[in-house]
């Protein structure tokens, strides 16, 4: 995919200001996310990346600013105005997530994890297991369904939860250091099965990575850097 | 790396002397092999004859080390246009961004775009790499990872040294 | 250990402080209660022996006659005062309002040695000594209610000698020749200390039994607590694991940082003790409240408790610290808890199988045993450890079933929790649990002394609102008619009635009916009169046992003359005022055999010595258990929650929204509560019949009563309140950032 004038955006964030106490985490991002597109957001330790997701994400609310979701149709939504509730709601069926480890709940079996979703937005249960461990195996977990997270590799983890942020066909997945964790061949491996699965279903990723090898998978990069896109702000493609 | 371009470009801070170019030359890109004499004034001869440089008035005794040069604006533009391009990134791409980056700071110019650009440069390589990787045998992929594991080291070296500007530039500028 | 890598694991972060009030505090409620009630217990211990000398039963005054048969023998031989004795008479019925009051009434010789408790020498015939609380009621209600009954006052009863400030004792002097008259005075040498006779025994393992009942939830609270934060400080250890940490240096920090807040608590909860006995003493326990003095533990008590505490808290945090096995790689892989297997039941059935070994060593063999004691105390508090047990494997085998059925998120995740972690899941609800059976115990126990319904006024038996004393021996039916008419002139009596036999009623002449004028009987409540002048109706008519109603018989031509009178019955409106003046007539009347009754104090008097002790530990027990384990459901909760902060962050980041977290919290307490509340009423009230029928096995329990019912919907109440204030945590504690890797 790549990026051109006619792209259109999926989300469109202006003029984004957020502090936590007298940390300013972001100081005015412009950024539009373009519908499809795999975009890498790169930058040092502490720059603001994953401030900047959760803003996305309707995770959190920024002080200042505003993130507009599906801005090029008939009725777009203001994401940083939605109540929690409605932002949850839209968490749920549109947007997915990967974490660097550890967001698995550990005391369900692999199914169970990613059916959580499915379960959440009302699918009855035996389908929801259906759904979910057709996905694991096309991730590559045949049998491993009813194992418990502390019983898989950290790579196995990584394709689970994966699976769960996929489950539900989001329109965009957010992935913080999703292979972050993970050895070189082990990120390949899950970089490319989600990479592909996403690219074929035309969801829309916004990643963040400080590895540049995983930020090569992406369509295009931004830098943050001190809660600003970099100086050096190039559209690459 | 360019010698020629190099000594071009500490030109370009102030007129200066044949051997005290040779002397910045060696404490900042010199390290373990120095310039020769004869490789500087051979130089400096050819980029009188092409314009970018100019000596100015002949002091006694007229040999060649008794010559001060200064840049031209056709030398100024050169030297620029060098430092904003970015270079295909290869092996021996390392000395040249390295001198790039200090005559950049040295000439009080904006090391950051620099290195960006090279950054972009470099990014872009490694996703056309990434993609070749794709649908390709087992040895293409190993080929195509070791040249992606080398741009990374650069990439890596690139990120550094932006996270380090400041700090050096108050070294060089105080050297 | 190097105090810098202490101080730094002990309150390293903020969050740690909040683990550490929660210890301290959660440990100083638990001492304060334990003191208060080991301070209870004793103060019951040392009430009852001060009171211990109002169960003095003497000899008898009248020698056995040398002869066997009684009809032929005399009266027997006085036996003469002497002046190291003094005749007692024990006043089974003084009856004020709806108390009892406990009245000595006493003869001496002027000469004698003997010292009455609380008072020293016997009391001059017409005056009284009374107990302060008496004394107080005797002053404020007019003399003809109650002061009339005793006579002059000579002093008040020293504390030393009464169970507690609100108790009624009076202890009135008397002429000898009076205390004679009917035989039931006894010689007194010496006052008697043991203050529970022949039932000693049964008593003592009934009341440790109520102990260990409501110590055990205390004991289960503050093990709770000392648990708080425990998945947050296994990360931590980890970490320091990870940092080089040897594992004894782990588990030397782990017992640490939990004695430490818990000898504070500890301290705390001594202080705190101190502060609230007043308050304490104001509580009544069986009638009467308590000195705070009584409930006075002594520095002893305090300071075994504190160190028990701390040494506990610290071997066990050590201990839970070493099993749990940390490694430097800590949580990332999952800690396994070791599966409940059906094992965990044998300790509950162990528990049933001596408790009811014991019963049926007693009701099957007939024996009584030195064995049986700690056999019911061994197998009660088997039964508790037991319930503790057994809940993770219950709360497993249901949250197996339910995660089969399982449909929505909640259920899922909450049953696989469930599933996975049994014992941590059913610790948050033990408390509960236990308390819950505890309270089914003491229901179970003290359902047998449900007072009696009040009787009905029916025709044909003796009215509730009537007085009856028996007249004694040797009284002319005119000194008889002159009560009557005395009481005539009283305000709210209705009627005053002679009747009339052969002989007094308890001497060898009684006949077995009394003979009444005609014109009499309707002030009795006869509806059918026969239409001749005298009546008779059966003896029985006095008891409070006979519930038939009894007719009236023509009596045989003969007229009252020539009978003695054998009772006198006033008929009062009701009102207490009137009653008392009837009781304080009757009683000085100086005719009457005994005091005046009415069918209405066999509630009071019916209930037995033991069964009330039960009954008070049963209340005090209820309440305690139930607002500990409020206390600890709401602890063990929140501490949950905490636990498993990050988790339920990502969850609402993951757009789940914060009902369904709510409704997991829910489930997680609702489940293992209901699967074992079931096995804990149904246990409490099989131990309790057990208990009740090992003291006496004429007991017969009953249906509970409200109160019961009250305080299981109250314990519903608190675990609702309990886990939805750990709502607000939810909201709190899951911010949805939490996903950030420290
Ligand atoms: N919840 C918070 N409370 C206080 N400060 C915060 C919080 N979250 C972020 N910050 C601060 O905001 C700034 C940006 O944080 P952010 O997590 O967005 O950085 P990042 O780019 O994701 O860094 P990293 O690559 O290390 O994850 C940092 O200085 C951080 O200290
Ligand atoms: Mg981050």
């Amino acid at each position: 995919m790549s990026t051109n004038d006619t792209a259109v955006p999926i989300l469109s964030a202006r003029g984004l200001h957020h502090s936590f106490g007298q940390t300013e985490a972001l100081r005015g991002i412009d950024l539009d996310v373009h519908t499809g597109e795999v975009l890498a957001v790169t930058g040092p330790s502490g720059s603001g990346k994953s401030t900047l997701l959760h803003c996305l994400a309707g995770v959190l609310v920024p002080d200042g600013g505003s993130v507009t979701y599906r801005p090029a149709e008939l009725a777009p939504m203001g994401i940083s105005s939605l109540g929690e509730p409605k932002r949850a709601r839209l968490r749920l069926t549109d947007f997915g997530f990967v974490f660097q480890f550890g967001q698995l709940l550990p005391e369900l079996t692999a199914v169970d994890n990613v059916s959580i979703p499915l379960l959440l937005s009302g699918t009855r249960r035996p389908e929801a297991q259906r759904r979910s461990t057709e996905l694991l195996e096309r991730l590559g977990l045949e049998g491993i369904g009813a194992k418990l997270p502390g019983e898989l590799s950290g790579g196995q983890a990584q394709r689970v939860a994966v699976a769960r942020a996929l489950v539900t066909s989001p329109a965009v997945l957010f992935a913080d250091e999703p292979t972050g964790s993970l050895d070189s061949l082990a990120s390949e491996n899950v970089l490319t099965l989600m990479l592909d699965l996403v690219r074929e279903a035309g969801t829309t990723v916004v990643m963040i990575t400080h590895d540049a090898r995983t930020a090569a998978y992406a369509d295009r990069e931004v830098i943050v850097r001190d809660g600003a896109i970099g100086a050096g702000y190039r559209v690459s493609a | 790396m360019n010698n020629s371009i190099t000594l071009l470009g500490l030109l370009g801070r102030e007129p200066s002397y044949g051997y005290d170019l040779k002397h910045s030359y060696d404490r900042y890109f010199g390290a373990g092999k120095a310039l020769a004499f004869g490789q500087v004034y051979s130089t400096l001869a050819r980029m009188v004859r092409d314009e970018l440089i100019r000596a100015l008035g002949e002091e006694t005794g007229g040999g060649p080390d008794r010559k001060k040069y200064e840049i031209t604006v056709a030398g100024q533009d050169r030297v620029r246009e060098w430092l904003f391009t970015p270079d295909v990134p290869s092996e021996s791409l390392q000395s040249n961004l390295f001198a790039k980056t200090v005559i950049a700071l040295l000439l009080d110019d904006d090391a950051d775009r620099l290195l960006d650009v090279q950054r972009s440069e470099h990014m872009a390589r490694m996703r056309e790499l990434t993609r070749l990787k794709k649908d390709a045998d087992l040895l293409r992929v190993l080929v195509c990872d070791h040249g992606l594991f080398h741009i990374e080291a650069d990439l890596r070296w690139i990120d550094l040294t932006s996270a380090r500007l400041a700090q050096l530039k108050k070294e060089l500028q105080s050297a | 250990m190097n105090p810098g890598l202490l101080k730094l694991a002990v309150v390293g972060s903020r969050s740690a402080y909040g683990r550490l009030t929660g210890i301290a505090g959660g440990v100083a409620a638990g001492v304060c209660l334990l003191l208060l009630l080991w301070g209870g217990a004793n103060g019951l211990s040392a009430r009852d022996d001060r009171g211990a000398w109002l169960r003095e039963t003497g000899s008898p005054s009248v020698a056995a006659s040398p002869t066997e048969d009684p009809t032929t023998a005399g009266p027997g031989a006085q036996v003469p005062l002497t002046a190291d004795t003094v005749l007692m008479e024990a006043n089974p019925a003084e009856v004020f309002r709806d108390q009892l009051i406990s009245r000595r009434d006493v003869a001496a010789l002027g000469s004698t040695t003997v010292k009455i408790p609380g008072i020293g020498h016997p009391p001059e015939p017409g005056r009284y000594y009374a107990s302060p609380a008496l004394q107080r009621l005797i002053e404020s209600t007019p003399r003809d209610e109650l002061g009339d009954r005793f006579g002059s006052f000579a002093g008040t009863i020293d504390e030393a000698a009464l169970p507690g400030p609100d108790s009624l004792i009076v202890v009135t002097g008397a002429p000898e020749a009076d205390l004679r008259q009917n035989g039931r005075a006894f010689l007194v040498s010496d006052f008697t200390t043991n203050a529970y006779g022949g039932s000693a025994a049964a008593y003592n393992t009934v009341l440790s039994i109520g102990a260990i009942a409501v110590f055990f939830p205390v004991l289960l609270l503050i093990s709770i607590v000392t648990g708080l934060g425990a998945a947050q400080r296994r990360e931590r250890f980890a970490t320091l694991r990870l940092i080089g940490a040897s594992p004894q240096v782990v588990w030397r920090i782990a017992a640490v940082e939990t004695s430490v807040p818990s000898l504070i608590g500890a301290v705390l909860g001594v202080g705190l003790a101190i502060l609230l006995r007043p308050a304490a003493a104001q509580i009544p326990v069986n009638g009467t409240r308590m000195f705070a003095a009584d409930l006075t533990t002594g520095w002893a008590a305090a300071v075994v408790v504190v160190a028990v505490v701390f040494a506990a808290s610290a071997l066990v945090a050590a201990h839970r610290t070493a099993r749990a096995g940390i490694g430097p790689l800590g949580v990332t892989r999952a800690i396994h808890e070791k599966t409940p297997t059906m094992w965990r039941s044998m300790p509950l059935f162990a528990g049933l199988a001596a408790m009811i070994a014991a019963v049926l060593m007693i009701r099957v063999l007939k024996v009584r045993h030195w064995l049986e004691s700690p056999l019911l105390i061994v197998g009660f508090l088997l039964i508790l450890v037991g319930i503790v047990i057994i809940g993770p494997w219950l709360t497993r085998l249901a949250s197996r079933i339910g995660l089969r059925q399982a449909r929505s998120a909640s259920a899922v995740i909450a049953a696989s929790r469930m599933q996975q972690t049994p014992v941590a899941t059913f610790r948050s609800v033990s408390g509960l649990v236990i308390a819950v059976f505890v309270v089914s115990v003491f229901a179970g126990g003290s359902s047998i002394i449900e007072s009696t319904e009040v009787p009905p006024a029916r025709p044909g038996l003796l009215q509730p609102t009537s007085l009856h004393a028996t007249v004694n021996a040797g009284h002319t039916p005119a000194q008889a008619e002159d009560a009557t008419r005395k009481a005539r002139e009283l305000s709210g009596i209705l009627s005053a009635t002679v009747g009339f036999g052969p002989g007094a009623l308890s001497g060898p002449d009684a006949g077995p009916e009394i003979y009444l004028r005609a014109a009499d009987a309707p002030g009795l409540g006869f509806e059918d009169v026969p239409a001749t002048e005298t009546v008779a109706v059966d003896a029985s008519f006095l008891y409070d046992w006979t519930t038939q109603p009894l007719a009236l018989s023509p009596a045989p031509a003969a007229n009252l003359d020539g009978m003695v009178p054998v009772v006198i019955v006033l008929g009062t409106d009701g009102t207490p005022e009137a009653m008392d003046r009837a009781r304080t007539l009757l009683n000085n009347s100086g005719v009457t055999a005994h005091s005046a009754t009415s069918t209405l104090d066999a509630g009071l008097q019916s209930s037995t010595r033991l069964i009330q002790g039960l009954a008070v530990l049963a209340y005090l027990g209820m309440f305690v258990a139930i607002a500990i384990a409020g206390l600890s459901l709401a602890v063990a909760t929140a501490s949950a929650v905490l636990d498993r902060k990050r988790v339920l962050g990502l969850m609402r980041l993951m757009g789940m929204p914060v009902f369904v977290l709510r409704r997991i919290i829910t489930r997680e307490a609702a489940v293992p509560l209901l699967t074992v509340l079931l096995l804990s009423v149904g246990l409490g009230f099989l131990v309790a019949w057990l208990m009740v029928t090992f003291i006496d096995d004429t007991y017969q329990m009953t249906w509970p009563e409200p109160g019961y019912f009250m305080a299981l919907g109250l314990s519903l109440l608190l675990a609702l309140g309990a886990v939805t204030a750990t709502f607000g945590l939810i909201r709190g504690t899951s911010p949805m950032t939490a996903t950030r890797f420290e």
